[in-house]
Parts: structure tokens; sequence; C-alpha cells
């Protein structure tokens, strides 16, 4: 759970009478040594002395939740609300305790009292609110960006949004070209790839215009290394989408796994064109050049790829296609420094991974 | 070379070609070899590896005889030291003597191989006249310990592993006979896959249970034994810089790819770089592999290396490499551009649609259909025997793939095998004397599958090289005929062992030029020789 931040401002709540002041005072300074027991005790004595004392239940209930007994930390906090409804701490930590103990439902309306976003998304997310979810966890991540339980909780709430959505869709419309794309994508992950490509093909059937169906296609054959097949999809997809980058660069691969060292080469060079600089076709291209004997072109590309890519794997790879390149040209000099290039990156980054 | 108007490219026009396989698959007559595998929930690594053999002349008779390497039993938990129930004539090795009528016999015991020592599990075999008396002796490798069999050259052999020095230990796999130093007497080189034992035994794979990838285990070296040419070897592993680099080896082919002299030696490893120990000519080696252009993909990666072969594939003199490996990757194909450097050309020629799917052990470039163009032909299955229920795109048990070479470019063609296979090992070699190249696979949990070559109208020749001033097999000797260029080798390929004979595809051409260069530097010029012949060249020795 997203972590809780006690807040200073609890040390500073006036107490009225005298006693009861004088364990809210103990507790405050036990807090400061972090002796928890000692700091709940003199709360609680607190409380006992003077029931009428918000400031007394709320810091019980914050030292309760310190030591994660979320059960205990409920009673308190509550009554601290009967006595000053509006007390913000109070309702994010009661928020917090009911969210801990799976009383989602009751904890949204306190965390929509303090704006607590992420703990509401998250709360959302086990009521079934997946859309404000959503919405919670970008305004959240705006605020923290790159926070990875933000990160998680987001892509978790859009996975299942996403899931519900193709559920509806399956459910309402299951002979749809839609539905049948949605339960090949589905098998597509599961790599049951002749399922894939049968809902594929059936979606194709129904709705050939629809865009992206060959290109997913052409995926499954590729995965399932039938690149003849492969290559006749995403030539499909080229012609539906002629100004689709990856369309381009699929086929572009496709060839380039076949042999077909020119043709990959134009339809790479035509993929970089619909879409500059994507490293991943730059790298394919400098293949098919250098493939094509078109040595020049593969450096320049390669090139590219090491400026774009600063000490990444692709730029290993390239820092390797060219050792070979200057390698066939007999320049040895140059093709050990590429070598080494490949090498210093190696150590860093760890060996590519095998394909 | 200018492309020849083939038999195929006919069929091709005739639009018959597909329906034309190239083999037939025949019952071996009198073969009742299953190799014994055993495979247990345990996934022990070894249960995948085997298994061995060789195609050979052993009594010298004009026909090929075929040894068949077993594994060894694996009934439950193993724990060190293992024992493998090798004197069970059920987990023996099995030699079979081939007979007139083309049925074999079993001699295996009259001939002193059985039983094969209880703590190895068979692997592989090497074949090579270690001591020049004209019978072609026996390397076996284990998990466990090596045996070298000396063939006494009146049907049996002797164990002499003891008094060779040559028993190795720990987990090998493939080997070859070779003569590094040029002394006429062969060397023995030995793959070795990887430090492992039952007691450090891992499964991988999740709930699954698979055999686990080699980088689960620690990588070891490879040894190089030199002759010293009086029945004993010496280990120079060390002293020859072979230990330098650790790997895990599985395949091992020879040749002289720089011009130099001196035989050199590739060594496939399994889920990393590989190995190109280059030969100084002074008795060491240096690894080069990754200089040369021959230790990665063309992206850089690792290759899953299991089987390989070092011949000319695209006729232009120099011999190249490829390499078998597992589906998402290809077969490396490296193409020898001179000056010591290689290209990754495994897209330019075919392989990218051909192997990428697959997973290969044996391998062979042989000219089966004798157009001029050696051929490729690699036994496949997945290491994995559930690998089905893992990615259900791939497949534990393949067709082997055949694929015509032409003009340097590879395109598959129907083998004639129709059910898929657990193939490991596949040994090339001449099984009927007919004058094309028939191919014999193991298949692990079963029996061995001869592929008798169909034949066809073309030209061809078979050149048995017989050293005077070299080692009496001949290896390392390089070849000429009309174009076409092999290394004379019986290694190569993944734990076998193939016919030492050279075999020539002529097309049309009815007559040869020969010219051969022999280790200890000689040189023969035959010129006119008569086509569709086997030919007996004996070194000159002045």
């Amino acid at each position: 759970m997203i972590h809780l931040i006690l807040y200073a401002v609890l040390a500073g709540q006036a107490a009225t009478s005298d006693q009861a002041a004088d364990h809210i005072r103990a507790g405050l300074e036990a807090r400061k040594q972090h002796q928890v027991d000692v700091e709940i005790a003199e709360f609680r004595k607190a409380t006992e002395l003077d029931s009428g004392l918000a400031d007394a239940f709320v810091n019980l209930g914050a030292a309760y939740m310190e030591k994660h007994d979320y059960g205990s930390a409920t009673a308190p906090l509550k009554r601290a609300l009967e006595l000053s409804p509006d007390l913000p701490v109070a309702h994010q930590f009661l928020g917090y305790a009911l969210l801990a103990q799976g009383y989602a439902a009751e904890a949204i309306p306190h965390l929509e009292r303090v704006g607590a976003q992420d703990a509401l998304g998250i709360a959302q997310i086990e009521t079934g609110q997946l859309s404000q979810a959503v919405a919670n966890f970008n305004a959240a991540l705006a605020q923290r960006p790159n926070d990875a339980d933000l990160l998680y909780y987001l892509g978790h709430a859009s996975g299942l949004l996403s899931k519900g959505a193709i559920d509806t869709l399956i459910a309402a419309h299951p002979d749809s070209a839609r539905a049948h794309q949605a339960l090949a994508e589905n098998y597509f992950v599961l790599r049951q790839m002749p399922q894939a490509e049968r809902e594929y093909q059936e979606a194709l059937r129904l709705r050939p215009e629809l865009p992206g169906l060959h290109l997913e296609l052409g995926q499954v054959y590729a995965n399932s290394a039938q690149w003849p097949k492969a290559e006749a999809e995403f030539r499909e997809e080229g012609k539906l989408r002629p100004g689709n980058a990856e369309a381009a660069y699929r086929l572009g691969t496709a060839l380039l796994q076949q042999g077909k060292a020119t043709e990959a080469l134009a339809e790479l060079k035509r993929a970089n064109e619909l879409k500059a600089d994507m490293p991943e076709t730059l790298y394919s291209l400098g293949k098919a050049a250098s493939l094509s004997g078109d040595a020049q072109t593969a450096e320049k590309v390669w090139m590219r790829v090491i400026e774009l890519e600063q000490g990444g794997s692709l730029a290993a790879q390239a820092h390797f296609g060219l050792a070979g390149v200057y390698r066939k040209q007999g320049k040895a000099q140059q093709a050990q420094h590429e070598m080494q290039e490949f090498q210093r990156l190696q150590s860093t980054i760890g060996p590519p991974r095998s394909e | 070379m200018v492309r020849r108007f083939t038999r195929r490219n006919f069929l091709g026009f005739a639009g018959l070609a597909a329906a034309a396989p190239l083999f037939d698959v025949k019952p071996l007559r009198g073969i009742d070899f299953v190799l014994q595998n055993s495979p247990t929930p345990h996934k022990y690594l070894i249960e995948t590896m085997p298994g061995g053999a060789a195609l050979f002349d052993y009594n010298n008779d004009g026909l090929l005889d075929i040894f068949l390497v077993n594994g060894g039993k694996i009934s439950g938990a193993l724990h060190v030291p293992e024992n493998f129930d090798r004197a069970n004539p059920r987990y023996w090795n099995r030699l079979y003597r081939q007979n007139r009528d083309g049925s074999f016999t079993d001699v295996t015991e009259g001939a002193g191989l059985a039983r094969a020592g209880n703590g190895n599990y068979g692997m592989g075999v090497a074949v090579g006249d270690y001591d020049n008396d004209g019978y072609p002796d026996l390397y076996v490798t284990s998990y466990g310990k090596n045996i070298l069999y000396h063939n006494n050259g009146d049907g049996t052999f002797t164990d002499v592993t003891a008094k060779a020095g040559v028993a190795g230990g720990g987990w090998s796999v493939s080997a070859g006979f070779f003569d590094y130093d040029n002394d006429g007497h062969l060397d023995l080189f030995v793959t070795r896959y990887m430090e492992w034992d039952a007691d450090h035994n891992k499964i991988c794979g999740g709930d699954w249970h698979t055999y686990c990838p080699p980088a689960e285990f620690p990588a070891t070296t490879c040894l190089l034994y030199r002759n010293r040419g009086d029945g004993t070897f010496e280990d120079v592993s060390e002293r020859s810089g072979i230990t330098a680099k650790k790997g895990r080896a599985l395949g091992v082919a020879f040749a002289d790819y720089d011009g130099d002299g001196f035989t050199d030696i590739f060594v496939s490893n399994d889920g990393m770089q590989q190995y190109l120990f280059h030969n100084n000519g002074d008795g060491t080696f240096k690894e080069c592999a990754l200089e040369s252009g021959v230790a990665l993909t063309s992206d850089g990666k690792g290759l899953s290396g299991m089987g390989t072969v070092f011949q000319d594939y695209d006729n232009d003199g120099r011999p190249d490499v490829i390499v078998t490996v597992l589906p998402r990757e290809l077969y490396g194909l490296y193409h020898n551009d001179g000056s010591g450097a290689f290209s990754y050309e495994s897209l330019e020629a075919g392989l990218g649609a051909l192997t990428s799917g697959s997973s290969g052990w044996g391998i062979g470039l042989e000219d089966f259909d004798d157009d001029g163009w050696k051929d490729l032909f690699v036994a496949q299955s997945h290491v994995l025997d559930n690998v089905q229920q893992i990615d259900a795109s791939l497949r534990y048990k393949e067709l082997p793939l055949l694929a015509l070479n032409h003009n340097g470019r590879f395109e598959r063609a129907d083998s004639g095998v129709a059910t898929p296979l657990a193939a490991r090992g596949a040994a090339f070699g001449d099984i009927n004397n007919d004058g094309r190249m028939d191919v014999l696979i193991t298949t692990l949990g079963g029996p061995p599958v001869l592929l008798l070559n169909r034949g066809g109208s073309h030209h061809w020749l078979s050149i048995s090289l017989r050293g005077t001033r070299s080692n009496r097999d001949g290896y390392g000797a390089l070849v000429r005929v009309n174009g076409q260029t092999r290394v004379a080798t019986s290694a190569g390929s993944y734990v076998c062992a193939n016919d030492k004979r050279l075999h020539f595809g002529l097309g049309s051409a009815e007559k040869a030029a020969v010219e051969i260069l022999w280790p200890s530097g000689a040189k023969q010029i035959l010129k006119d020789v008569r086509a569709d012949q086997f030919l007996e060249v004996r070194e000159p020795e002045g």
C-alpha cells in the first residue's frame, strides 16, 4: 500500500484538559523517540480522561496506523470524526485504514474528501470504478512522475478496463470481426499460434478492410517462422495502409528473413521515410543494406543507430554490424575498433538476448 | 562457378519436383538397435543429448559398416558415481557388419565392443586410423570415461584407452581425429559440454519440468591429445592453448580455413559464442572466432550451437562453417571470405526461411543430387521433449531438413521422411556403393533411420585417400574436383563419424580433374579421371 505520512500538524493540536494534555504531550514525545507502544498508551489515557478530545483520538489512531494495526486504528479515527467531522487528517487516516482492511467502498468518501488520489484509485479498482481509477492514477502521476507503485496501479487499472471492454464486446457481439480479433490477440499472447491464426482469418473473412488485421496475422506467421505467409499478410496491410510505417517495417523484416535483401532494403527505406529515425527500422535497414552489398548505406544508418541509442543493445549490435562491414572491406583497424565498442557495451548491458 | 542445368531444374520446369523425394526411407535389415536414452522426470540433461553413429569399413571389405553408440539406463534418481547398467546388452554400443546383400549382422560381442563401462553414458564416436595400420579405429565418447578401441585387423577391437591415455572424463560429446602438427599421426580432439553430474542436476521450466539451458551449469574445456606415434597420446590441451577458453562445446569440425597448411578447429558451443581455434603451426592454437567473424550472429548474438560442418558450400575453394541451433535462431552459415575472415550469410543462403523454426543436430554438406553443389541435410528435433506444452508453435519431433544447393542458395526439398523424428546424429556415406550419398539418422528412444539416395543420371566420383607421408587416412587433405573442394575428414555433424571417402557430384561431366593437397604439403594432380568410380589415390612418397 502506498505509504502513510504522519502529518506534523498533529503535534500542534491543543488540549483542553490539563491531565489529558499532559498525556498527549507525553505521547507526542514518545512518537519522537519512536516508542509506539508508549505513544499508544499515552494517547489512550488522554482519550479516557477526556472523551471529547478529537485530537487525542486522531493521535491514537495515527499511532495504531504506525504499527500497521489498522483494525485498532479504525474506532478512534471514527470517534475523532464524530467529534470533529471536518478533520482532514482523520479522514485521510480512516480512508487508509479502511482500505487496508479491504473496506474499499467505505474508504472512498474519506479519501475523496482529502483528495488522496493514489489510495482513492486503489479503492476504485476494488470497487470496479476503473475509469475513475485510471483518471486518479494519471492525476497522481502528474504529481509524482515515474512512481513505481503508481505506474503499476495505472497499468493494472488500464488492463482491467481493457479486459472489461473486450469481455463486453465478446459477450455482446460474439460473431463480430472485432470479437475474433480480440480472441486472436489473446491467443497470440498465449503463444497459441494456430488458434490465433484461425481467429484472425475469421475476422478477415468478416471485415477484410479492417486496419491492423493483416499486420497482426502476419506477426502470427512471423512468430511461427512462416515467412512467406508473413510477407503476404504484411503486403496486404501495406495495400490497405500505405502510409503505415509499421507495416512497411514488418514487411521489410520478413523479406530480410527470407534473404530478399534488395526488396527488404526498399521497404525498410520506405518505413524510415514514413517514420524517421526509429532505431529498430534503422538497424534492420543497415542489415538489408549490408546484405545487398550497399556498405555505404549500412555504415550510415548503423552510425545513426549508435547516435540514437547511446549505449543500448541496438547500439551494440550496430557496432557489431559495422565491424563486419569494415572486416569485409579489409579495414582491420576500424573493424577492431567497432568490435571493441561492441564488447565494451556488452560488458555494461550484458550480451544481446538470443533471437 | 557457372550454374549447371541440373536434373532438379528440369523437374522443376516440368512441375514434378515436389513429387520426387530424394531418398527412400529403408528398414535396416539385421539392425535391432534402439537408442536407450532413458528419459526420466528428473530431466537429467544427458538424456536428451546422445546418440552417435559411425559409417566406416572396419574390415576393409569395401562395404560400410555401422557403429551405434548407446546411452545407458537411468531408472530413477541418480547419484554420483552414476551407474548406467552398460553391462546389460540392452545398453551396449553395437557394431553391425554389412553383408553383400545389404543386410547387417550384429558382430558387437565377437568384435570385443560389448559393454562400455558402467559409469559411462554414451554420447558420440570418432573414426580414424590412429596407428596407420590400415584399419580404422574407434573412439567412443561418454558422460564418464571415453574409450579408444584399436582395430586389430582381424574383425576384433581392443580397448587401449589406458595405454593410450585418452580416457578424458567429465562430459565428452563429439570427437574427431585430425593431424594438427602434420607429423603423419592422427591426433584427437574431444568436445566437452559442461560441468555436470547427477548430484548437481537442476530442473527448469517451472510447472512444466524441462531440461535446463546450458547457462545453468558451469562451462568447461575441450581436450586435445597429441599422437606420439607409438600408440600413446599426450594430453596437450593446456600447452596447446585449447583450455584457455571454457565453453559449452557440442560439435567439432576441422579444416585449414586460411590455407596456411595447418588444420584449424571449429567448435560449436551451446548458448554462447562459437570458437575457432586457429592452428599457429607450432603446436599451439589461438581462439579467434570473434575477430574472424565466426563467433556470433550478424546481430552480435550467441548461438545455441550443436552440430557443425566445415566444408565449402559455394565452390569458391574455401571451407565455410555451418552451425545448427535452436528455433528462433537461424542455423549459422559463415562464409569464408578469405584472408581469415568470415561473414555471417545465413540469410543470403536462404537459411532464414528454412531454419528459424527448427532445432538442428547432425549436419552434413554433401552433394546428394550430384549436380556439383553440396546440399544441406540436418537431423532435427527440439531439445525439450515437452516443448509443445510450453510453446505450441514448436514441436519435439521434426522432419529432417534437406535443402538443395542452387548456386550457393539453399532450397527445401523432400527428403522422403514422412514421420517426424526425435533425431540427433546424422552420419553421411555411400552405404550401398551406388555412387550416391546416403544418410543414417539416430533417434532418441528409437531405431536408426536409413535414407537411401534414389540416385539419378548425374555422374560422380568417390575418392579414397591413402596417405604415405601424411596420415594414412589423408585427413586434412584438400581435394579439388572440377571446381569443387572438399576437406578430407570423417568428423563434423554431431556425435557422428562419416564415411571417410570423398564424394563429388560431377553433373553431366564424364571426366574429372583431381587436385589433392596433402597435409604433408605434397600436391598431386590427376587429369581425365573417369567418372562414376571409386578411386583410391595414394600419396606420392617421394
